[in-house]
């Protein structure tokens, strides 16, 4: 039987572990030529407690394969437990967990190595990296829209100091817009919320649902929907509201922006998932797909447009993350089994790539590349490096044996599926933009010839680890996506029994 | 043995690195490896035949793969699949042995060893897969290195040849991906036999725009005449090897798919509507125009490579125009054939054009003339190939296009729109006489220009001497090839 503690666990277990790192971090930093592998020593520790919470959590989950596979956990038992802060578990929300795990160890040991290499150095960084991992773990398992809202903020606010870390005039500015954009998002989607609290008396995801379907009067439900959906919109930078995205990304540090763009990033689609999915399902409750699928049009056709006419490589990998949005919106807007197997293997898939991507950047922006015309010849200055950025690249196009393939594959059909060809068209056409400006990159990497002051220039070797972690990760994906679709598969299943 | 096919594939896979840890001592090696591994794989569909010609006519091995799609690991092998994967393995071979001294001097041979092998991989696993996102799989995998082939080894700007040529085909494919998925919506599965039957029960109106979406995207590999403006410039880019192959299987296994998938599998679900006649004649007329588009820039372009790329799309043109008869017996036996034919003869005129301009460094022919004395095994194989594409008989290509015509007027009795195409389709062929006796005579005939010019190295010789033989046994004797492919059964 899962207990509520159990579910907590995965969540609170980064307070303390973030309160640790700042002194454990100092300490090692003094020990020199030491301090890599204390660095390094700590980091397992950290996510050796974290992942045993997560394995504990999945593992109870599936060895007792309840009749109702959604599970409800409140703080407070008895009759007032529908108003308590609520945790849910249900296949979807063990496989966010799983992931958001894993790729955060992943883009935490870069930027270990990272900020360390290229930054003015601070511990708080780790700290702040923690629990912004924990609170997006929190956003995966909360079960009513109240502690889904807290988290979720606690993720955005949090992500604005990674993003402030250089301190500079850009990133001052970057994170100002930022922050002026979630505030707004966050009044829209307060201001939402409590009408629905006000139409259903309760904000526990089922209750809410249940209390929904039944509505007789639907005009205050669409006020509200409208709110919520262009708050969570603005966070998850769908076009129109996606103008912060690139100035975040770019100013922030490199392993900020991996950071971001694996986690928060597919935090903020799962967000839209689960609101829109699972509590506004469009058959029974409220018929948004149609706005949505403008919005998705829109975003992937403008994302793709604005980074074909990008000359900025940090920046350009900023509008991939757009892109992306329109591609995970286009799984969701289809509302059916395979859009969602789509979607959570997108953010799997997608999150790895723009990671990689981000840190790959991050190693040529430290080298001092940083327009289309730099990167011009880095292929045979720096190969290893830019290997890694050709397999994210290629995985963003789409091509077989890279995970993004399968992505991409899931998300056209689950379109034609839930009877949206005409999206699945738009979302085909932009994704031959995207291989048109993404080759265009590699092109520039390899075509020139080496020359006499063309010399190799040594490509930090620590930095390398978490980038061919994540790069053979795509290709193992990409040759056997099976390894991930069978943790998704138990959500397809559930589908129809969705309460 | 029960798993042949698997093996077929999985050996070039185990092999890729070993080639190209082996490229780091010795290229010469990882060269033969590669040839060695192309042997086997040869023996092992060898091995088969006898199970093409018993009852089933195909033999089908499945594993284990993507369970959510319904997607196994299916591979198979029939009359057609087998005749296009071994004239794959033996060009693959053949450019193997080529490459030892065409490559000689550049850099990086590793590399370019491994990305050969990892071709082959793509381009055999094409033909001998029946489950659709294998395919898929297969059919990219034949892009990504073929365009690190041309934009690493390639000529004057390669990386904005292969950059035309990953884009062009890539649109092409995410066309081909589209249908895919709207095949696994329709069927519920990816397997291309069940599709078949499960599609005739499918809406024709949904049948009707997976058919063109598929059949779009697989013309853009063929070259097919709007879309043919990626191939000049990656078959003239490319170094010879890799050319040979482009022009002799790449752009084959367009048309391999537009008739395993777009006429085999979803075809049979819009033949009764009005819509297939128009599709048919649709392929008909692009073939025609195909065909005398190619023809006529061959005549007048003097860059010898180039002359050789549009005479491929011209040869698409007829292979188009011969899959217009489905499902009609002959003519698509002919176009089958003139698959195999077609790339033996062209992967042979490559393979010589690429000689002379590795023994010449020119490539433009009016500055070519009166190598025959100076190269003659190059000018022997080269006159043979060319005498194949231009159609002359107990050359390959002869037969083929005698089967197609042959098929072509007995389509005339049912549906008289064929008359007019099949004219014009002859006077094609007799442009492809003319410019192969153009290009014959600027390269190899005429009064000798280049006093020093010598005969391509032995391993470039006996490469041509393999295709140059296989052409004229081809041409005299393509019995074997025909009785496979009868086998299959284009009706069900």
């Amino acid at each position: 039987m899962i207990e509520f503690l159990d579910v907590s666990l995965p969540v609170i277990v980064y307070v303390p572990l973030a309160l640790l790192t700042i002194p454990a971090i100092k300490a090692a930093r003094k020990r020199g030529k030491w301090k890599n592998i204390l660095n390094f020593c700590w980091f397992l520790a950290v996510f050796t407690i974290a992942g045993a919470t997560v394995a504990n959590l999945a593992l109870k989950y599936y060895s007792k394969q309840t009749p109702q596979p959604f599970l409800n956990l409140s703080l407070i038992e008895g009759s007032s437990a529908i108003f308590s802060s609520m945790f849910l578990v249900d296949a979807v929300s063990i496989y966010m967990v799983i992931i958001f795990t894993m790729v955060g160890a992943v883009a935490f040991i870069y930027s270990l190595f990272y900020i360390d290499f290229n930054e003015k150095f601070s511990e708080r960084y780790y700290a702040l990296m923690l629990m912004i991992i924990g609170c997006v773990i929190g956003t995966a398992l909360a079960g009513d829209l109240l502690t889904l809202f807290i988290f979720w903020e606690a993720t955005a606010a949090g992500s604005s100091f990674l993003m402030l870390y250089q301190k500079t005039a850009e990133s001052l500015h970057a994170t100002l817009k930022y922050l002026v954009m979630i505030v707004i998002a966050s009044a829209f989607i307060i201001y939402g919320l409590s009408v629905i609290y006000a139409l259903t008396g309760t904000l526990n995801f089922w209750a809410v649902k249940h209390a929904l379907i039944s509505l007789a009067d639907k005009h205050l439900l669409e006020i509200a929907f409208i709110f919520i959906a262009a708050g969570y919109s603005i966070e998850a930078a769908v076009v129109p509201f996606h103008m912060w995205l690139p100035d975040a990304y770019t100013a922030a540090p490199a392993s900020s922006s991996a950071f971001l763009s694996a986690l928060v990033d597919q935090g903020s689609y799962y967000v839209l998932l689960r609101v829109l999915i699972y509590i506004l399902t469009p058959q029974t409750v409220l018929p948004w797909t149609s706005m949505f699928a403008v919005l998705s049009a829109l975003t992937m056709v403008i994302g793709n447009l604005l980074a074909l006419t990008e000359r900025n490589i940090k920046r350009l990998f900023a509008y991939v993350c757009i892109a992306d949005v329109g591609y995970n919106l286009m799984a969701i807007t289809s509302v059916t089994p395979l859009g969602i197997t789509g979607n959570l293997y997108f953010f799997l898939a997608g999150g790895i790539a723009t990671a990689l991507s981000f840190m790959a950047v991050g190693i040529f922006n430290s080298k001092g590349f940083k327009t289309l015309n730099d990167f011009s010849g880095v292929g045979r200055k720096m190969p290893l490096t830019s290997l890694a950025l050709t397999v994210a690249t290629f995985s963003f196009i789409g091509v077989p044996a890279f995970a993004g393939f399968m992505a991409k594959y899931l998300v056209f059909t689950s379109a034609i599926e839930g009877n949206l060809s005409w999206l699945a068209v738009i979302g085909v056409l932009t994704s031959i933009i995207q291989a048109a400006y993404l080759l265009r990159l590699i092109s520039y990497m390899y075509s020139k010839k080496i020359s006499e002051e063309n010399v190799k220039i040594e490509e930090p070797k620590k930095l390398l680890i978490p980038i061919f972690i994540l790069a053979g990760a795509i290709i193992a994906l990409g040759v056997y996506p099976e390894a991930v679709l069978c943790l998704i598969e138990p959500v397809i299943q559930q589908f129809p029994f969705m309460p | 043995m029960q798993n042949t096919l698997l093996l077929t594939l999985l050996l070039p896979t185990l092999a890729t690195p070993i080639v190209y840890l082996l490229g780091k001592k010795s290229a010469r090696a990882s060269s033969f490896l590669i040839a060695f591994i192309c042997i086997v794989d040869i023996v092992l569909l060898f091995t088969l035949v006898p199970k093409i010609f018993s009852a089933d006519h195909k033999y089908v091995e499945s594993y284990y793969w993507i369970q959510v799609l319904h997607a196994s690991f299916t591979l198979f092998v029939d009359g057609i699949s087998f005749s296009m994967a071994v004239i794959t393995l033996i060009l693959i071979l053949t450019a193997a042995i080529f490459s030892i001294n065409y490559m000689q001097e550049r850099r990086g041979l590793a590399e370019y060893y491994a990305l050969l092998m990892l071709l082959s991989v793509g381009l055999v696993g094409v033909f001998i897969t029946s489950n659709l996102m294998l395919f898929y799989f297969c059919w990219e995998l034949m892009l990504l290195p073929s365009y690190f082939i041309i934009g690493e080894w390639g000529y004057r700007e390669p990386y904005r040849a292969a950059f035309k040529f990953f884009i062009f085909t890539h649109a092409g494919a995410v066309f081909v991906l589209l249908g895919i998925g709207a095949i696994f919506m329709v069927t519920g599965g990816l397997d291309m036999f069940q599709a078949q039957t499960a599609l005739m029960n499918a809406d024709p109106e949904l049948a009707k725009w997976i058919l063109l979406s598929l059949t779009i995207g697989f013309a853009v590999k063929m070259a097919v005449v709007p879309v043919h403006m990626w191939l000049p410039d990656a078959h003239s880019e490319a170094p010879a090897p890799m050319s040979a192959l482009l022009s002799g299987v790449i752009i084959g296994a367009g048309a391999y798919a537009i008739l395993r998938v777009s006429l085999l599998t979803v075809f049979p679900a819009v033949s009764a509507t009005g819509f297939g006649k128009l599709f048919l004649h649709g392929l008909t007329v692009f073939g025609v125009i195909s065909a005398f588009f190619g023809s006529l820039i061959a005549l007048v372009e003097t860059d010898i490579k180039r002359i050789i790329a549009y005479s491929s799309i011209a040869h698409m043109g007829y292979v188009l125009f011969g899959l217009s008869f489905f499902p009609s017996q002959e003519p698509i036996i002919g176009t089958v054939l003139h698959l195999v034919n077609h790339a033996v003869s062209k992967g042979l005129l490559f393979l010589s054009a690429g000689a002379v301009m590795k023994q010449l460094e020119i490539r433009d022919i009016r500055e070519m003339g009166g190598l025959a004395g100076k190269m003659p095994i190059t000018a022997i194989a080269s006159t043979i190939a060319a005498f194949s594409i231009a159609g002359i008989p107990s050359f390959a290509c002869f037969i083929s296009e005698f089967l197609i015509f042959v098929g072509a007027f007995q389509t005339i009795n049912f549906d008289n729109f064929y008359i007019t195409p099949i004219v014009l389709m002859l006077i094609a062929t007799v442009l492809s006489l003319a410019y192969a006796l153009r290009f014959l005579s600027h390269v190899f005939l005429g009064s000798a220009r280049h006093e020093k010019a010598t005969d391509a190295p032995s391993f470039m010789k006996s490469a041509m001497i393999i295709l140059a033989i296989l052409v004229i046994v081809l041409g005299v004797w393509p019995t074997f090839f025909i009785q496979l492919i009868t086998t299959v059964s284009l009706v069900q």
